[in-house]
C-alpha cells in the first residue's frame, strides 16, 4: 500500500488504467477460451454419438444372438473405414458385461470381462475433453428392439481436436495480449493526456515552488472542464502570488522609509541642537568683533560644530547612495552607524554598548549597515527610557557576527516571525524593518536567531563572508 | 484327363449351343456362397461375364451366406447349380451331380489346414485344448468336418474341446479371425490359406499352419441329379469345364488362382466320406 502511494499519481492513474484493460483482455481470453471449450465438447459428443449411434444400430442384433465373428467384423471394418482413424478402439460386452469382441482382441479377448477396461469412460452425454487428454473413452448401452442388449466402449482419438484447440488458445492469447498491451498503452497515454493539466501544475509548484509561473496560454485545456478550470485557478493563485511578493517588496520599501523617517527626526533634532549653539557663537564673533582671541576661539567652536553636522549629514547620505555604490564593508561603516544611532539613544536617555571588531570581509557595506541600524533602531525602541542597547560585532569562525542586544521586554512573536520567517503574515504592531533585515540576510546567505539571557534580547546575525 | 474335357468343350461349343430350346433363354443360376470365395466382387463379376459368354444365355450369381442356404435353395430348385463344398455334396448325395471339379496345381485336390497365431507356441491340435477356435462353417469340410473329425480320431469330445468357437462363414474370415488374435486357432481351406498368401501375405504371416489334413477332393460345381440331363445344366456343364479356353475364362481361373476344371468321380470325396463316417458314431 505504501509503495503503492509512493507511486506518483500521474502514474499511477494510467498504470492502474493499463492494470485495468489487461485483467479485462485475461477475463475476455477466458471467456473464448471456455467458449472454445464447449463448442469443441459439442462437437466431440457429436461425433462420438454419430459413430456410437451408427455401431450400436449394427451391431444390436449382432449383440442379441451373440454373433462374435459379426461383432468383430463390424467393428474391424468400422475401425479400418473411420478416415481420420478417430476410432481408436472399440470394445462390444454383452449384458453380463463379457466381452464379445473388440478391434484388438488381445487387449480385450473374447469373453473377458469388459469391467477393466471402462475405467476413466465417460458417458456419452456428458462427454467432456479434459486437458491435454489425446484419447477420450467413452461407454455407451447398445440398444435393440427397444432393450439393452450389451454396451459397446469405445477410445476415440481427439488429438487433433486437442491441437485445434492448443492451437487456437496460443493465437488466441497472442492476439489477446498484442490487443491487451495495445489498449494498456492507448489506456496509459489517453489517461497521462487527460492528467497532463494536474501533471503541469503539479511540475510547475515543484520546480519554482518560491514564485510559481502561469501555465503559458497554448497549455492551456481546451474547454470549461474540470481540467481547464483547474488550470485558471492555479493562473490566478501564481498572480495572485505575484501581487502578494510585490506588496511585500513594497512594504519593505516603506518600511525601509520609515526607518529613514525615524532616523532623520532624530537627525533634525541632532542638527538643531547644536545650530542653537553655533548661532550664539555667531552672536559672540559679531559682539567681539575686536577682540581676536574670542573670534578665534568661535571660529574653532564653528569648526568643531559644523564639522559633526557635516559628519551627520554624509552618514545620512551614504546610508541612502550606498545601494548604488556596492562598496565593501569596514570598520568605518560601524562608526557611522553609531554616529547615526547616538541622537536616537540620548533623546532616550539610554546607555550604549559599541564594540567592533577587526573587519575584514568582502560583504557589501549597504546591506549590513542597513541589518544593523534596524535592529538598533528596534533595540532602542525596545529599551525605552533609560534602557540599554548593546552591538557587538567581529569575526567567528571565518563569518561576520553582528549581535544586538537591549534590555527590552523581548521580541513580540509577531516581530519573531517578521524577522525570523515562519510564514506568518507581518501584520501587528512593533518591529519596524525586521522584515526587511531578514530579507536582506537571506539575500546574504546568513542566518538570524533571536535569545533571551539575562534580562536582555540577544539578536545574532552570522553573515558568511 | 485334359483332352477329354477339351474334347467336350468344343462338342459343346459346336453342338450344343445352337440347338438350345426358347425356354433354356431364361437366365442360368449358380449359387455361391462368401464361405469359399473371397467375397471378392471381382472375383464374381469375371466368372459371370465368363460363364455367360460360354453359354450365351445370361448367368446369375446367387449368393448366401451359408452353404445351408444354398444347398437348400439348389435342392429346392430355386437355382439351377452351386458351387458346393465336399462336404454338403456328401451330404445330400442322393439328390446331387457332380459337374466339375477345379483343378489347383494341377490336380482336383486340397487340404484342411489347422492355423494358429503366428506367436502361438502350440505344437499340435490338443495343444488347443480350452482356447477359442474359429470354424468357417458348419456344412464345410476343410473349415469344420476336418477338425471335428481329429478331436474325435483322438477321443475327444468336439463340443466341448474349445472353450469357444465361433462361426465366421468366410475362410478367409477365419485367417482374419486368428491373425487378428480374436481366436486361438481356426480350421481353414488350404487352398484359400495358400491364395491368401500370395495375395494379402501380410495377413497370412500373422498366422501359421499347424497342421494340415490329408489330401482331399476339392469343393464342386452341384446340380440337381434329376436336371442333369437337361440341355441347358450340360451346357453349363461345358461352359464350367470349358473356362479354360476363353479369355474372360482364364481371367477369373487366374483370380481365383486355378488351373482350370475338370469331371470327376463321387470316388474323389471318399476322404470326406471316411470323415463323416467318424462324425457319424458320436452324432445322435
Amino acid at each position: 500500500m505504501s509503495l503503492l502511494h509512493r507511486i506518483p499519481f500521474a502514474l499511477r492513474v494510467p498504470l492502474f488504467t493499463a492494470g485495468l484493460m489487461i485483467l479485462v483482455g485475461f477475463l475476455a481470453s477466458q471467456q473464448v477460451l471456455s467458449m472454445l471449450r464447449q463448442v469443441q465438447d459439442d462437437r466431440i459428443r457429436e461425433l462420438a454419438q454419430l459413430q456410437i449411434e451408427s455401431l450400436s444400430v449394427a451391431l444390436g442384433p449382432l449383440v442379441s444372438r451373440n454373433d462374435i465373428w459379426e461383432v468383430y467384423d463390424t467393428l474391424d471394418r468400422a475401425a479400418g473405414q473411420n478416415e481420420s482413424q478417430r476410432l481408436i478402439f472399440a470394445a462390444v460386452a454383452n449384458e453380463e458385461g463379457a466381452v464379445l469382441a473388440a478391434t484388438d482382441p488381445r487387449r480385450a479377448p473374447v469373453d473377458s470381462n469388459m469391467a477393466g477396461l471402462t475405467k476413466g469412460a465417460q458417458a456419452l452425454r456428458a462427454l467432456s475433453v479434459v486437458g491435454d487428454t489425446a484419447e477420450i473413452k467413452v461407454l455407451a448401452p447398445i440398444v435393440y428392439q427397444g432393450r439393452t442388449v450389451g454396451k459397446i466402449l469405445t477410445e476415440m482419438d481427439v488429438s487433433d481436436l486437442v491441437a485445434e484447440r492448443k492451437s487456437v488458445a496460443r493465437v488466441l492469447l497472442i492476439g489477446n495480449t498484442v490487443a491487451t498491451v495495445l489498449l494498456a498503452i492507448l489506456g496509459y497515454l489517453a489517461m497521462r493526456r487527460i492528467l497532463m493539466p494536474v501533471i503541469r501544475v503539479v511540475a510547475r509548484m515543484r520546480d519554482s515552488a518560491e514564485a510559481p509561473e502561469p501555465i503559458a496560454q497554448v497549455d492551456m485545456p481546451a474547454g470549461d472542464s474540470e481540467m481547464a478550470q483547474l488550470a485558471k485557478s492555479f493562473n490566478s493563485m501564481v498572480g495572485a502570488i505575484g501581487a502578494k511578493a510585490e506588496a511585500d517588496r513594497r512594504l519593505a520599501e516603506r518600511e525601509r522609509f520609515v526607518s529613514l523617517g525615524r532616523l532623520s527626526s532624530s537627525l533634525a533634532h541632532e542638527i538643531n541642537n547644536p545650530l542653537g549653539g553655533l548661532l550664539n557663537v555667531v552672536d559672540t564673533v559679531q559682539k567681539y568683533a575686536d577682540r581676536p582671541e574670542v573670534v578665534r576661539e568661535s571660529a574653532e567652536l564653528l569648526k568643531r560644530g559644523l564639522g559633526h553636522m557635516r559628519d551627520v549629514a554624509r552618514a545620512t547620505l551614504d546610508l541612502n547612495r550606498l545601494d548604488l555604490e556596492g562598496a565593501i564593508l569596514a570598520a568605518e561603516d560601524f562608526q557611522d552607524l553609531k554616529l547615526l544611532i547616538e541622537p536616537e539613544i540620548s533623546r532616550q536617555q539610554q546607555r550604549l554598548g559599541w564594540e567592533v571588531g577587526k573587519i575584514a570581509c568582502t560583504l557589501p557595506a549597504a546591506p549590513v549597515r542597513q541589518i544593523a541600524l534596524n535592529l538598533l533602531l528596534n533595540a532602542s525602541e525596545a529599551a525605552g527610557k533609560e534602557g540599554r542597547v548593546s552591538l557587538k560585532a567581529g569575526h567567528c569562525k571565518g563569518r561576520l557576527c553582528l549581535e544586538i542586544a537591549d534590555t527590552g521586554p523581548g521580541l513580540s512573536k509577531a516581530a519573531c516571525v517578521r524577522l525570523l520567517g515562519a510564514g506568518a503574515t507581518t501584520t501587528g504592531g512593533g518591529g519596524v524593518g525586521l522584515r526587511l533585515v531578514r530579507d536582506l540576510v537571506s539575500q546574504l546567505k546568513g542566518s538570524v536567531s533571536v535569545d533571551r539571557a539575562g534580562g536582555e534580547t540577544i539578536i545574532r546575525v552570522v553573515l558568511p563572508c | 484327363m485334359l483332352n477329354r474335357r477339351r474334347l467336350l468343350t468344343g462338342v459343346g461349343a459346336l453342338t450344343l449351343l445352337p440347338t438350345l430350346p426358347a425356354h433354356a433363354m431364361a437366365p442360368f443360376r449358380l449359387g455361391l456362397t462368401p464361405v469359399f470365395l473371397n467375397n471378392d466382387a471381382e472375383v464374381i463379376s469375371r466368372l459371370r461375364a465368363a460363364f455367360s459368354e460360354a453359354l450365351g444365355v445370361e448367368v446369375t450369381l446367387e449368393q448366401r451366406r451359408t452353404y445351408e442356404e444354398v444347398t437348400a435353395l439348389l435342392l429346392e430348385g430355386s437355382i439351377d447349380a452351386a458351387w458346393l463344398c465336399g462336404y454338403p455334396y456328401l451330404q445330400h448325395k442322393e439328390a446331387l451331380s457332380l459337374m466339375a471339379v477345379p483343378v489347383w496345381n494341377g490336380r482336383p485336390l486340397y487340404q484342411s489346414y489347422l492355423i494358429v497365431g503366428a506367436d502361438s507356441r502350440a505344437g499340435g491340435l490338443v495343444d488347443l485344448r480350452g482356447g477359442t477356435h474359429a470354424y468357417s462353417d458348419p456344412d464345410s469340410n476343410s473349415g469344420y468336418l476336418v477338425t471335428v473329425s481329429d478331436l474325435v480320431r483322438i477321443g475327444e469330445r468336439h463340443e466341448t474341446f474349445f472353450g469357444r468357437t465361433i462361426f465366421t462363414y468366410g475362410h478367409r474370415n477365419v485367417v482374419r479371425a486368428v491373425a487378428d488374435g480374436l481366436v486361438q486357432s481356426g480350421s481353414v481351406d488350404g487352398y484359400v490359406w495358400e491364395a491368401l498368401a500370395r495375395a494379402e501375405p501380410a495377413l497370412t504371416a500373422r498366422t501359421k499352419v499347424l497342421t494340415r489334413s490329408e489330401w482331399l477332393g476339392f469343393p464342386p460345381f452341384c446340380g440337381r441329379r434329376d436336371q442333369m440331363n437337361a440341355p441347358r445344366m450340360q451346357a453349363m456343364q461345358q461352359a464350367i469345364l470349358g473356362l479354360d479356353q476363353t479369355e474372360k475364362g482364364r481371367a477369373a481361373l487366374s483370380l481365383l488362382q486355378l488351373d482350370g476344371m475338370t469331371v470327376a468321380e463321387p470316388s474323389l470325396f471318399e476322404g470326406i466320406a471316411a470323415r463323416m463316417r467318424i462324425m457319424a458314431t458320436v452324432r445322435p
